[in-house]
């Protein structure tokens, strides 16, 4: 296999004094480039556009949140577009701006487990009771949760976030 | 099918039958407030207020945390020993995982049909490096090797054999690469660097204890010769019992065998040379000594 190949800089090599620092009278000009006194003319060096400057636009960083591109089936580190026909519930989850499903965990007090999910619309409490009856087949307990209709989050006691997300992700959210 | 969203729901219809909340209508809830401890008033408070029954403990006057009656105490009798000396002047490197990498090229914010330097992890908003912290850059973790599947080509300051198989076993290349404090700080945020109009530094060699370390072609080194780079790759094949992929077949080629010069910070872009963001231009340097210098 070949070697790996480097980028070297190319080298220009000219006669020229840069136009601060004054050259003395017995300083000989090739080729005058920076003459003209009073003219507002660039710094001694030749200007390069866009051949180059391509590699300085690739290091601007983005504004805005890329589109994710097309994926057959979820991608390889888990994560899956959302359905392109909603799942005919009473209630929808969106996805975060960065596309991903809005379930947060969260502890307070060193030892409070909840865990968050939020960006609910529709029927909150229909969701509400889909989340209780998932922990209880999960856990065989009953998990205490709060509906919260003026946010439209639910909070769960405890830390349920990986289960609830493949859950939602199934269901096409 | 239409969603209605109706914020408030059952609270908003209770709210809107009830007659007007006032401060004579509100009372917290039967339990949530407790009333507090007052000290030395009546009969279980008073007396002696909770302080007990004569001594230090009554008087206040106890002894500083740690003393021990006269005993040399716990914390001057334990040796002490250097774990945290010099802590500030360690480099640390932020993690990344090879799980939180795919991911971010699933999603969409990192592009593996260019080259991947901390610029790019940066853009996307994979990892926050602080310069000033004593951050040198950013290692991956080898957590998620099983699920990497994608082939690119990453240049990071730090990474274990396992990520270096993972990388190469999808057809991937990865380089070590030192950047010192100034060019680091240079390299994660472009834009302002370019703004100030001062010519792209050089990027200086590493000190003399991490020189090893960027020599060693097992490690991937940028300093590393290419062909005992090549005979690592093929060792680490046959140690972790994958087929190396045979890069030159591959049309991605040009983009996964493009590496930086030692002295250079960006790609494509040459110490000496000043960006002019306003006009889209690139100002070269022409005068010998600068060009020497920038070249050496």
């Amino acid at each position: 296999m070949s070697a790996c190949f480097t980028l070297r800089f190319k080298m220009i090599h000219r006669v020229l004094r840069c136009a601060f620092q004054l050259p003395g009278p017995s300083v000989i000009r090739l080729q005058p480039m920076c003459v003209a006194v009073g003219e507002q003319n660039p710094p001694c060096g030749t200007l390069e556009t866009t051949k180059e400057y391509m590699f300085v636009e690739r290091l601007i960083p983005p504004t805005r949140v890329p589109v994710p591109p097309r994926h057959d089936g979820p991608a390889p580190s888990g994560w899956a577009p959302p359905s392109d026909v909603p799942p005919s519930l009473p209630y929808m989850v969106r996805r975060s701006r960065m596309h991903n499903i809005p379930v947060y965990t969260d502890i307070s007090h060193g030892n409070r487990r909840t865990t968050v999910l939020r960006r609910v619309e529709g029927d909150i409490w229909a969701l509400d009771g889909a989340v209780k009856e998932l922990l209880k087949r999960l856990t065989g307990t009953d998990r205490s949760t709060q509906v919260n209709e003026v946010t439209m989050s639910i909070r769960i006691k405890g830390h349920y976030d990986k289960e609830i997300k493949e859950w939602l992700m199934q269901k096409g959210f | 099918m239409s969603l209605i969203k109706k914020p408030g729901g059952k609270a908003l219809d209770v709210l809107q039958n009830l007659p007007r909340i006032t401060l004579a209508n509100l009372r917290p809830e039967p339990g949530s407030k407790q009333k507090e401890k007052r000290r030395g008033r009546g009969q279980y408070g008073g007396n002696r207020s909770g302080r007990g029954h004569k001594g230090e403990r009554q008087r206040g006057t106890r002894p500083r945390l740690g003393f021990e009656g006269g005993a040399t105490p716990f914390y001057l009798i334990i040796p002490k020993y250097g774990y945290n000396e010099g802590h500030s002047r360690r480099p640390q490197y932020q993690p990344l995982s090879l799980k939180r990498l795919q991911y971010l090229i699933d999603v969409g914010r990192l592009d593996p049909s260019q080259p991947i330097d901390l610029t790019q992890l940066v853009n996307a908003r994979g990892v926050t490096i602080q310069p000033q912290k004593r951050d040198f850059g950013v290692q991956l973790v080898d957590e998620g090797a099983e699920l990497f599947s994608a082939k690119i080509n990453i240049e990071v300051q730090r990474a274990s054999e396992a990520v270096i198989a993972a990388v190469e076993r999808n057809g991937g290349v990865l380089t070590n690469s030192f950047y010192d404090p100034i060019s680091l700080a240079i390299l994660i945020k472009p834009v302002p660097f370019f703004l100030r109009g001062q010519p792209i530094p050089k990027r200086m060699h590493p000190g003399e204890e991490m020189v090893p370390f960027y020599m060693d072609p097992c490690a991937r080194g940028y300093l590393a010769p290419p062909e005992q780079v090549q005979q690592a790759r093929l060792a680490l094949a046959k140690k972790y019992g994958y087929v190396l992929p045979d890069l030159s077949r591959d049309e991605l080629f040009h983009m996964l065998s493009s590496r930086k010069d030692p002295r250079q910070i960006f790609f494509g872009l040459s110490p000496g040379w000043v960006v002019n963001m306003a006009d889209r231009k690139i100002l070269k340097p022409t005068d010998e000594k600068l060009v020497q210098y920038y070249g050496s």
